[in-house]
């Protein structure tokens, strides 16, 4: 499906479009620039992803939010992007994103089942002294995942919608406003479903009801 | 797992709980609950959870970035107390050094992606000059090193301060104590750069302020730091990702800023010197960080290298909710604090905010001198002559035209640069500088993308239009008028499109003549140039009698001895060398020499190039023993002044080659001219056409000596590298290469250089 919608734009005549013109077709309402889009940009960020974690050593973080914008600039072919487009990119890089290291996690999980490890979560989120700066930053740390992964989904079950922000602003690396404007919802909404969903979240895994731990 | 149809009702409560401070929530939650118990459990292990998670800091869900943080508690000699920060770059914590000597410290912990193997070293090269710091306003560094995983850490003083920004709110300084503050912070930026330290992250979270007597005393931290926490992989990714090691937005300068830019030197403090200015005196940043943290890489660094931001001024006076409250923090009115920002401290804060960080001031120390002036009620050097910043800053709007119209832009400006010293004193005259500017305005308005119709706005296509307008635009002005067709006309003339440069002087000379006289300094001027461009047609009978006429009547007005005087007898001379009346050319040129001599001194610039001249006259006049005597003055002189690798030496050398070679030294020759190649390849590169003729004088030599191999492969080189077209020509029947004649290699360079004559004529 995803390879035909692929063809289809290769046979074409026209010229293979940007990453950036795909956005801006699945902006204004064409799913299948989404099509074309989600293939590539999948194959982009799995390459950076175990590149990234077979270099990294024990005790160091990942950094999705570099990853998926490596992967933007690299598939934008260093074309100047939108702020838009940005945005819309990473709202699917999100999810792939997520995709990609839980499966990784998993596959790592199996070869050393029985280490204990947790699910550490931080975002860098107390803003530092003056606001203007330090972009927030988010870090997987031992990325053993499958636990976040089974509890977002349990989440997704309860509010869809802040399962979605968590993956935007996890996996993607979005601010709060960013995600908001994804999402279409307001940034205090945003911001009291981001609390919230740490709340539920932190409390699920603390329960260790999730995954197989 | 909660039951679903709650959940709408749970997440209110909480979101609405989690926006109190903590000590409220309790009281709030039994409100919002009321009797529903298991609402209220829910509730308030959503809450514990949230709670709990956060372990030190107060309320997050994070847990440590660092391992060894969380296991130990304790970093080499240092044991950590508690967390007093987290940023980009990693977690600041407060620590206890129990070795050798007890104290606490501030420890930053990088972390991962913001460091590589050679963070440590980098800093330990680092740190004998760390150590050199000694000034109040700076936070000593004391140490660094690694945890077992390769994690770097900084042990440094602890400053228990808060930004310097939030201090001055807090304390409701006054526009003129937050500029005090910022003088000793400027100080201590001074001393690191004498210590050869950048900082590369001033900002306002790194310098705090603490009390001292209940006197405020800036202290800056984290020096030293930047040069050695760099991110893993560098490039425009990192930049809004990170955002902060390349510098944070807002606060760093333009070519921190950009990828591409390398040579980051101790003006890039001085830029963000002048963003904490402005944020002092405004409470916003120059370009809105926080829009810009959003946006693409590229974007965010062509607004900072293309765009200036308001004036402080401008940005006070903008009327929204927070004005107010920005004038308060001040002790004062928002009127009041326009005004107060308007002029003076504008310019301080433009100067140091410059893009270009050459028009910046140039270390801190003169950043603190001008808001020093300013304390004192002196006029700041920020302030410039009005005029020339008008059209300089008119030029710099519009980047891209002056780039393609550098030509005209140079002209004008330092035309207009020239005429803003003496037009400045009365009312008359500043309408006059006034209608300059308005006249330019109109010239530059071409390339404004409104106005135009292609793309490209070439010099050509600005000079046009300037030329159009001046009948009508400065009409009322002659005797300006006449000036801008003399400085349009020059444009046309360095363009090399001589019939249109002629018409200009030729209309210049005539309105300028019936407005100010015939005889007058400018109009004989353009007359002087006016010869020039015929001579450059080839006219030159033409040339040597309007110039013998300019001649007389400079000599006339002016005396024998004014520099315009001298200028168009040495052109005299120019014209009757090429003339083949080298005898006279000699005369007049000697007697320009020895004027020039006498009123610009014997080793002043010009008194230098008439020497050349004459050193040639001299040759071609078939006197080269004298040429050699002069051209070696001019040549020892040159070399004093200058030095060897310079443009003006090494032309005396191959001057002084070639007579010798006329004078048939043919070593002495060939010694000289192998020396200028060196040099030439040295300051324009091997390959450039600069050296082509060096080449091909050295080559005639050697193969006049039978040196037929070397002889062609410099002759090769400088076929290659552009041969100009008088030389190329006359190759084949040089006598001095009549060795090579026969030659089938020769003979095939020969029919090279002939190619790239009419490849270049057809072009």
């Amino acid at each position: 499906m995803e390879f035909q919608a692929f063809l289809r734009i290769a046979l074409s005549r026209e010229p293979f479009p940007t990453v950036s013109e795909l956005l801006e077709r699945w902006r204004g309402g064409d799913q299948q620039a989404l099509e074309t889009l989600v293939p590539l940009v999948y194959n982009e960020l799995r390459t950076l992803a175990h590149r990234h974690l077979q270099r990294e050593r024990p005790g160091h973080t990942l950094q999705t939010t570099a990853l998926v914008h490596e992967a933007y600039v690299r598939l934008a072919g260093g074309r100047p992007f939108e702020a838009e487009n940005r945005t819309h990119f990473v709202a699917v890089a999100a999810r792939l994103m997520r995709q990609i290291l839980v499966d990784y996690a998993r596959s790592r999980r199996a070869a050393k089942r029985g280490a204990d490890r947790l699910v550490e979560l931080s975002d860098i989120e107390n803003e530092p002294v003056d606001k203007s700066c330090e972009p927030l930053a988010q870090e997987i740390h031992n990325p053993d995942l499958t636990q976040l992964d089974d509890a977002l989904k349990d989440l997704a079950k309860i509010d869809d919608q802040q399962s979605r922000l968590v993956e935007l602003r996890f996996f993607g690396g979005l601010t709060v406003e960013e995600a908001a404007e994804v999402l279409g919802i307001s940034r205090s909404t945003a911001k009291r479903d981001w609390n919230v969903a740490k709340a539920w979240l932190s409390r699920e895994l603390k329960r260790g009801t999730h995954g197989e731990a | 797992m909660e039951k679903h149809e709650n959940w709408p009702k749970i997440k209110a409560i909480v979101a609405d709980a989690l926006e109190r401070v903590p000590e409220e929530r309790e009281t709030f939650v039994s409100e919002a609950c009321g009797q529903d118990r298991s609402l209220r459990v829910e509730v308030k292990s959503l809450l514990s959870a949230y709670e709990s998670s956060v372990g030190l800091s107060e309320s997050k869900l994070t847990t440590q970035l660092v391992d060894a943080a969380q296991i130990s508690r304790s970093i080499g000699p240092y044991s950590l107390i508690r967390k007093l920060g987290e940023g980009g770059m990693g977690q600041v914590w407060l620590a206890e050094q129990t070795a050798p000597v007890k104290r606490r410290v501030a420890l930053k912990l990088i972390k991962g992606g913001m460091y590589d193997s050679t963070a440590l070293v980098r800093f330990q090269n680092e740190r004998q000059s760390l150590a050199l710091m000694d000034h109040p306003a700076i936070a000593k560094v004391f140490d660094a090193g690694a945890t077992p995983d390769g994690q770097p850490y900084f042990a440094m003083e602890y400053v228990a301060g808060v930004p310097i920004t939030d201090y001055c709110d807090e304390k409701k300084l006054k526009i003129v104590e937050r500029i005090e503050l910022l003088i000793q912070v400027c100080e201590g930026v001074q001393h690191a750069h004498q210590k050869t330290i950048i900082h590369r992250d001033l900002k306002p979270a790194n310098i705090l302020v603490v009390e001292i007597d209940g006197k405020p005393l800036p202290r800056i931290i984290d020096f030293g730091l930047a040069k050695a926490v760099v991110p893993e992989f560098m490039g425009a990714a990192q930049f809004t990702v990170i955002g902060s090691f390349l510098g944070t937005p807002g606060y760093v300068s333009p070519e921190q800023a950009d990828p591409g830019i390398q040579d980051v030197d101790t003006r890039t403090d001085v830029y963000s010197l002048g963003a904490v200015l402005y944020v002092l005196l405004t409470g916003s940043l120059p370009f809105d960080g926080e829009r810009w943290r959003r946006r693409p890489i590229d974007e965010v660094l062509r607004q900072l290298r293309e765009q200036d931001p308001p004036p402080p001024s401008t940005k006070a006076g903008r009327q929204d909710d927070a004005t107010n409250t920005v004038a308060q923090a001040r002790g004062t009115e928002p009127k009041q604090l326009v005004r107060a920002l308007r002029g003076d401290l504008d310019w301080i804060a433009m100067r140091a905010l410059e893009r270009d960080r050459q028009r910046r001031y140039a270390t801190p120390e003169e950043f603190a001198e001008d808001l020093r002036r300013y304390l004192r009620n002196e006029p700041v050097q920020a302030r410039p002559a009005s005029l020339l910043y008008r059209a300089h800053k008119y030029a710099r709007r519009h980047r891209v035209a002056v780039a393609i119209a550098s030509l005209m832009s140079i002209v004008l400006v330092s035309f207009v640069a020239l005429q803003s010293v003496q037009l400045r004193r009365t009312t008359r005259e500043r309408d006059r500088a006034d209608r300059i500017a308005e006249f330019m305005t109109g010239i530059f308005k071409l390339s404004d993308p409104n106005e135009r119709v292609g793309n490209q706005v070439t010099v050509r296509e600005v000079l046009d239009k300037a030329s159009q307008d001046i009948d009508k635009g400065l009409a009322k002005d002659p005797i300006l008028q006449a000036q801008m067709m003399h400085v349009m006309g020059n444009a046309y003339l360095n363009l090399g499109l001589y019939s249109r440069a002629q018409s200009l002087y030729e209309r210049g000379i005539q309105v300028g003549g019936s407005a100010g006289g015939r005889k007058s300094r400018d109009t004989l001027k353009t007359m002087h140039d006016l010869a020039w461009v015929l001579l450059q047609q080839g006219r030159l009978p033409e040339a040597e009698s309007l110039e013998r006429r300019v001649l007389e009547m400079q000599r006339r007005e002016f005396g024998s001895d004014d520099p315009d005087t001298l200028g168009t007898l040495s052109e005299l001379a120019f014209t009757l060398s090429q003339e083949g009346n080298s005898k006279e050319a000699v005369e007049l040129n000697s007697e320009v020499l020895e004027k020039q001599k006498r009123i610009l001194g014997p080793e002043a610039e010009g008194t230098l190039i008439t020497m050349d001249n004459l050193a040639i006259n001299l040759g071609e006049a078939g006197r080269p023993a004298d040429a050699v005597r002069l051209e070696q003055q001019a040549l020892e002189i040159h070399f004093r002044i200058d030095g060897l690798d310079n443009l003006g030496t090494v032309s005396a050398m191959t001057n002084l080659a070639r007579s010798f070679r006329d004078l048939g030294q043919y070593e002495e020759s060939e010694k000289k001219l192998s020396d200028a190649l060196e040099i030439e390849a040295r300051i324009f590169g091997p390959e450039q056409p600069e050296t082509a003729e060096t080449k091909y004088d050295l080559a005639s030599l050697l193969a006049r000596k039978g040196q037929i191999e070397e002889a062609l492969s410099l002759l090769d080189q400088a076929v290659d590298h552009g041969l100009p077209p008088l030389l190329a020509a006359r190759m084949g029947t040089d006598p001095f290469l009549a060795s090579l004649h026969g030659n089938p290699r020769f003979a095939k360079l020969i029919a090279r250089a002939k190619k790239q004559i009419t490849d270049a004529a057809a072009r």
